[in-house]
């Protein structure tokens, strides 16, 4: 399904990275180099994470907390305990949202109805490598081993800013992917698991918006990794007969250094945002499609052997310069 | 799209294992960490003239000792990130598995947190090695 929106435009953004192990060489708005950030354990502190960032957000809009309509946050823990838990703090109407790794598009699908509507929203995600690790893998301390299709969840947390009011960042179209499971179950290859989301929901979209790939400057997947972001491309081209189109993921940017070698690149849901916003939207691109995908396993899912369903959510930007 | 078609792509796009290096590694680490323990129950048994049964014994806890505390002092990760399962197989993968869970849920206070997740991992080794321990004694009594 494809929504055209009138008028939704992003206005403001704030950055913030936590500690990574692999280096992260992105200009950001703040940087917290500990995993607790003065809390006592690490999931409050991705919690913390995420006031900072709405509070810088509205302090670098000079906005009050009643001058947003509505706050729609998400993240990967359970029960969404840093979104919860950070939203508490905040006198702002709040959305939760769990979609993995597409959690930022499919915000910026629902916040942009809301702007639609003449509102003020703030979409707010956020992302903790511990945290990941003890939820969806083994203890943080078990040195298990990986392989190298393996990606490395990016901590931090982003804010965006969506108002009705023009700026030159214009949220387009936003398409809803459909759940999509090919019967591929290998948890460590989640590029993999996520590519056919990924190509069924552009596929869609070119359809519904009647373009061609080739409409757009630049294809920013999520977090499929150098490996995954090469089958989803081999996949397009199998399976829809998409050739051309240029892709980058913005998860083996974030770890230029380090991906392809020790690690296919980075997760979670952060990973499009912060380099959207931090690199792409700097540069000369003026139609960019954003690509979130989420692969949507946990622990019971891998432990009952079931396959792996894998969402993604498509949002087309125009810059206007 | 069939599955098979499928993994063919993701086959041909992802990188090989190097699934030789890794056995020969495991099985270096491995079988110096077993000649080592060898060399320490020879010196107990030549030195304070134990049985061997206790020697074992005391490598056990030796083993076990030194592996959990380097697990807490963050270090055992990246030894078994080189040694692979050279170092999980053995007793100081167990001891560290247990650190870890024990590790991972401190926060949540000593019942609720550490006693009941520090098994999590190493449970299963425990269950079944009791059960297949029982019927081992009971096949033995049964044949002898």
């Amino acid at each position: 399904m494809t929504i055209k929106f009138e008028s939704s435009y992003i206005k403001n953004n704030y950055t913030l990275l936590g500690r990574n192990e692999y280096d992260i060489s992105l200009k950001v708005d703040k940087i917290i180099r500990d995993y607790y950030n003065n809390k006592k354990s690490i999931e409050e502190g991705e919690s913390s994470y995420q006031i900072e960032t709405i509070k810088g957000l509205l302090r670098k809009e000079k906005l009050k907390e009643t001058d947003i309509d509505a706050l729609i946050s998400g993240d990967l823990q359970n029960q969404l305990f840093a979104s919860t838990f950070a939203s508490r703090d905040f006198e702002i109407p709040t959305l939760g949202i769990y979609s993995a790794c597409s959690t930022f598009t499919e915000g910026l699908i629902i916040g942009s109805l809301l702007t639609d509507l003449n509102n003020k929203v703030v979409i707010t995600t956020s992302a903790h490598n511990l945290v990941s690790e003890k939820q969806f893998r083994f203890p943080i301390e078990y040195g298990s081993l990986r392989k190298k299709v393996n990606t490395f969840t990016v901590t931090g947390s982003i804010s965006a800013l969506l108002t009705s009011e023009k700026t030159n960042i214009k949220v387009e179209y936003g398409t809803i992917g459909k759940m999509t499971d090919i019967g591929y179950s290998d948890v460590n290859n989640m590029g993999a698991c996520m590519a056919p989301a990924a190509a069924r929901t552009i596929y869609e979209h070119l359809k519904d918006t009647n373009r061609s790939i080739d409409y757009y400057d630049l294809i920013l997947t999520g977090d499929l990794g150098v490996y995954g972001l090469e089958i989803l491309k081999d996949y397009l081209k199998k399976e829809y007969k998409i050739t051309n189109g240029i892709f980058k993921d913005a998860s083996s940017i974030l770890y230029e250094q380090n991906s392809g070698k020790e690690i296919a690149g980075g997760s979670g849901p952060i990973c499009l945002p912060l380099t959207l916003f931090s690199k792409i939207l700097k540069e000369n691109y003026k139609k960019i499609l954003l690509v979130g995908t989420g692969s949507m396993h946990s622990k019971l899912s891998s432990n009952i052997n079931e396959t792996i369903p894998a969402i993604s959510h498509v949002v087309s930007l125009e810059v206007i310069k | 799209m069939k599955l098979k078609e499928y993994k063919k792509i993701v086959d041909k796009n992802s990188p090989k294992e190097d699934k030789i290096k890794n056995v020969l590694i495991s099985f270096v680490v491995g079988g110096s960490l077993g000649a080592l323990g060898e060399l320490f129950v020879k010196f107990l048994e030549a030195k304070f003239y134990m049985p061997p049964s206790e020697c074992y014994m005391y490598l056990m806890i030796l083993l076990v000792v030194i592996s959990s505390i380097l697990t807490g002092l963050g270090i055992f990760d990246n030894i078994v990130t080189f040694g692979k399962c050279g170092f999980i197989i053995p007793t100081t993968g167990f001891a560290h598995s247990m650190t870890s869970a024990a590790m991972d849920n401190n926060k949540e206070g000593f019942i609720k947190g550490i006693g009941s997740n520090i098994f999590k991992l190493t449970g299963s080794i425990i269950l079944f090695g009791l059960v297949s321990a029982f019927f081992l004694a009971l096949l033995k009594g049964v044949i002898m």
